[in-house]
């Protein structure tokens, strides 16, 4: 009888050990996914294959940019952020293409394909000892701007290799909802 | 001989019985109904939600290919052009809405879809933030113009692994109901909806 009960609490035992093993594995796209390289905003973030680092961020509610000689006025629903990072190759050359804005609540916003035709945008191609500037425009929801994280990696299915994750930090907020920083219209033809 | 016959025979009944009841059971529980069901009706006036789109139509209407949100039509031609406000209702940016509504015009032309703002050809649509796309099917040469628009609404289902990769993605499109929109001429066409 004793041996027959503790035989039963062992099955139970058993069953709910396999039971939280099979709750906890790891899905498989996070097995796979990108391995984060964190830091904040300002701090040089090491990659395998490139460095980068955040300098600033500006709002804007509209972009100025030149398109074949031609002025145009990009407008949109939320805000614009527009993010200057300094990229640097480690050991080879090599391009960085891929970053979205991932915002407090998780959402995460890729970069705009609005202006596809403007200077100073990814992808960019860097080689080593040459650092380059390049400039992130993210079209967003204005409650998504606070505290949030940028992603960079260099190319789209980064499986397995770095993607710099840089905390931007808060961001006040004005009483129209945008960030207080907000300017009117941000001039992209500018050089970064 | 005979007793055997009769234990054969009883077999048989067995079986009819057991299969019988299987097969009402499978139909009581709705294995045969669901390839009858009619496609829902949807109002054009108001929200469609599809998994990954809130869609709320705004207007209809055929025009001439010119200055049609700078869509590559060809020259001279006449287009259908469906003006609707999509929301992205997913974490992640996503243009997944080539397929999200098919026109009954012509199934073999895939539409241009633009967004309007800017003339940008489909690009990625953010969380959270409607935008007013137009979708362009260019008419075949010499048709009349059509009174009414009908289209399906295709919807999607999240899987958090596939069964091929094991990743999350959208899948399984089907249909989730149908929709007809009256069709105006010109790009002057009032809004069906404020």
């Amino acid at each position: 009888m004793m041996r027959k009960t503790a035989n039963i609490v062992l099955l139970l035992v058993a069953v709910a050990f396999c039971y939280g093993l099979q709750m906890s594995k790891p899905h498989y796209g996070d097995l796979i996914g990108p391995i984060p390289a964190r830091g904040k905003m300002g701090e040089t973030i090491v990659g395998r294959n490139f460095e980068a680092r955040a300098e600033k961020v500006a709002f804007a509610r509209n972009l100025k940019v030149d398109r074949f000689g031609e002025t145009k006025i990009l407008t949109t629903g939320g805000v614009w952020a527009v993010v200057t990072v300094e990229f640097a190759a480690r050991a080879q050359s090599t391009s960085v293409a891929v970053a979205s804005w991932r915002g407090p609540t998780g959402l995460a916003y890729d970069q705009t394909e609005r202006m596809s035709f403007a200077d100073g945008l990814l992808p960019v191609a860097i080689d080593p000892g040459l650092p380059k500037k390049a400039r992130l425009v993210f079209e967003l929801r204005p409650d998504e701007a606070s505290n949030a994280t940028l992603l960079i990696s260099e190319k789209l299915m980064s499986a397995l290799d770095s993607q710099a994750e840089i905390s931007l930090g808060p961001v006040a907020t004005a009483s129209d909802g945008l960030p207080a920083s907000t300017v009117d219209t941000l001039d992209m033809s500018q050089p970064i | 001989m005979f007793e055997n016959a009769g234990s054969r025979l009883k077999a048989w009944l067995v079986a009819g019985i057991g299969t019988a009841a299987a097969l009402a059971l499978a139909g009581v529980l709705g294995a045969f109904g669901a390839r009858h069901e009619p496609m829902q009706l949807l109002a054009p006036t108001g929200r469609i939600e599809t998994g990954q789109w809130l869609l709320r139509p705004l207007r209809a209407y055929t025009a001439e290919g010119e200055n049609l949100y700078g869509a590559p039509l060809k020259p001279g031609a006449r287009a259908l052009v469906l003006e609707v406000e999509m929301t992205n209702r997913t974490a992640k940016s996503s243009k997944d809405y080539f397929d999200v509504l098919q026109a009954t015009v012509d199934p073999s032309s895939k539409p241009f879809i633009v967004l309007t703002r800017d003339s940008t050809l489909s690009p990625e649509l953010h969380p959270g933030m409607p935008e007013r796309m137009a979708y362009i099917w260019e008419l075949p040469g010499g048709s009349a113009p059509p009174a009414s628009l009908d289209l399906t609404v295709i919807r999607k289902t999240y899987k958090q692994r596939d069964n091929l990769y094991g990743l999350p993605g959208w899948f399984n499109p089907a249909p989730a109901g149908t929709l007809t929109l009256p069709v105006g001429s010109g790009p002057d066409t009032a809004d069906i909806q404020p």
